[in-house]
């Protein structure tokens, strides 16, 4: 049942609000973001031959994009150049689902070769209340530990590879220290991870140069509702009577009453009747 | 003639791109009057768009999409948050309270303060200078330590009903009371009332309607939606 009790001029504009920032692409896209993840290589960015981003420097993220789903072919060339035929990295096939979300990513890899992955991005609902984690090593680097408040979150994590936790909503001091250790190589940083958000940090760069850093990405829209808003207890306001609950206390209570009021009588008259005597 | 269907080819990727771009925009933009350009929905041409583009050599400007980008820096993450709500007023129906930030209860609904002086806010949700959605304020009707409480009297609000909300950063927020509905709680659209996009607006919520004298529960939840004035 739902009982209108006014509705006013504007009433109707609520149907209006339909308009809601996809976290997912519709059912025949996908979403697309891109990171560039190699220091010190400003690049072009080349997508089916056709120049996408035009001297992207490390450190950017560009997107999201939505693209009908297929497979894309990336290639990354010199900033000067004027074609994709003379790739610094690539040609790199990526292969993008309908309905899917992705990061393709830029990077070196654990030995300080150029490369690129395509990850994909987790954009499930999150519970009320928290959000997401989603940590990656795409840094020149031996594997990590991830340590908040000093403890290890997640452990031996190498490049290419990636972690995910749900956490509560909050700021978390994070670090990375070399697996097995506390002794940080890159923070600790407070990292916001923001309620029904993805926050996606990338740890980059290399440590043989001494130019490691953390990238971050968010991703927001997958929030959930709270369950209710429970908001009364005594029934002061009710639009029904308390009819026979308190029907029956009253009937209860009277009779109680009436059997005090009888034994005291009795009591009183068992008195009288010995003071008479 | 190849050049011409590579540049036709190329007008054809920008007018899907600025589609997208367009579409993108039109999600997620706060009418905040912020200065991002939008892109220019014609591939005829865009006289306002980046110069510094590569020269074309064709009459319309084949220039690289203007894909959004941005540092991924930590500190480009750190992202101001519109001040949270400190105070609820409705003058017509003498209501004056406290708004304080929430969360969830154990039980995974909204929490709420037992302090009758006190309003809640659901601070994961939108502020009033959000920009966008709906921002959540609620309290209890009534309690047993307390009796009838503020929020009460919401039921006697009429449309266009003067609310005022005002945040930390002191400014008022005026809003008129649009709807006003009693809705059994299994029934209640959340993610209506505590969507975070379209319009900017308030709801107001408490308890209403008939009360289960078993389990001390009302049955249904009181809804009052308002927008901004």
């Amino acid at each position: 049942m739902k009982k209108i009790l006014i509705a006013g001029i504007g009433a109707g504009a609520l149907v209006a609000f339909g308009a809601v920032a996809p976290a997912t692409a519709s059912e025949q896209n996908a979403m697309l973001s891109v990171l560039h993840g190699i220091p010190d290589t400003p690049v072009d960015v080349y997508v089916n031959d056709e120049l996408t981003l035009d001297d992207f420097q490390p450190g950017d993220l560009a997107g999201p994009l939505e693209l009908p789903a297929g497979t894309y072919s990336v290639v990354l060339a010199a900033p000067d150049s004027t074609d994709a035929s003379e790739p610094v990295l690539g040609p790199i096939d990526l292969p993008l689902e309908a309905g899917g979300n992705y990061t393709a990513v830029a990077h070196l890899d654990a030995d300080g070769a150029p490369t690129a992955n395509l990850f994909t991005n987790d954009v499930s609902d999150i519970a009320a209340g928290e959000g997401r984690l989603t940590v990656r090593h795409v840094a020149a680097a031996p594997p990590v530990d991830i340590l908040a408040g000093g403890e290890a979150v997640i452990s031996n994590l190498a490049n290419p590879d990636e972690q995910t936790l749900n956490l509560p909503a909050g700021t978390v001091e994070a670090s990375v220290a070399a697996t097995g250790t506390t002794d940080p190589v890159l923070g600790p940083a407070p990292v916001d991870v923001a309620e029904g958000t993805l926050t996606i940090v990338y740890a980059w760069g290399s440590l043989e140069d001494e130019n490691l850093d953390l990238a971050v990405q968010t991703i927001s829209g997958m929030h959930s509702s709270p369950d209710g808003v429970p908001a009364g207890s005594a029934g002061l306001v009710a639009t029904n009577a308390p009819e026979q609950q308190f029907g029956i206390w009253a009937t209860a209570g009277l009779a109680i009453l009436a059997a005090i009021a009888l034994a005291a009588a009795a009591a009183r008259k068992a008195v009288t009747a010995k003071a008479e005597r | 003639m190849k050049g011409t269907e590579a540049a036709a080819r190329v007008i054809g990727s920008l007018v899907a791109v600025s589609a997208a771009l367009g579409l993108l925009a039109g999600c997620v933009a706060a009418p905040s009057g912020g200065g991002a350009a939008p892109v220019a929905p014609s591939a005829t041409a865009s006289p306002g768009a980046d110069p510094a583009s590569r020269p074309a050599a064709a009459a319309p400007p084949a220039s690289v999409p203007e894909i959004p980008r941005q540092s991924a820096s930590l500190e480009e993450q750190r992202r101001a948050q519109p001040p949270a709500p400190t105070r609820v007023e409705v003058p017509a129906l003498g209501i004056d309270m406290a708004v304080r930030p929430v969360g969830l209860d154990a039980q995974g609904n909204m929490a709420l303060f037992d302090d009758p002086a006190v309003a809640a806010w659901y601070q994961w949700g939108p502020a009033p200078a959000s920009g966008s959605g709906s921002t959540v304020i609620a309290a209890h009707v009534d309690s047993l330590e307390y009796a009838v409480l503020p929020f009460a009297k919401l039921r006697d609000a009429r449309p266009g009903t003067l609310v005022v909300v005002t945040d930390a950063a002191g400014t008022r927020h005026s809003f008129g009371v649009d709807s006003l509905e009693v809705i059994e709680k299994g029934v209640v659209d959340w993610d209506a009332a505590f969507d975070r996009s379209g319009a900017s607006r308030l709801t107001l919520i408490t308890c209403g309607g008939e009360f289960d004298y078993v389990n001390r529960t009302y049955l249904s939840n009181l809804v009052l939606t308002a927008t901004p004035r």
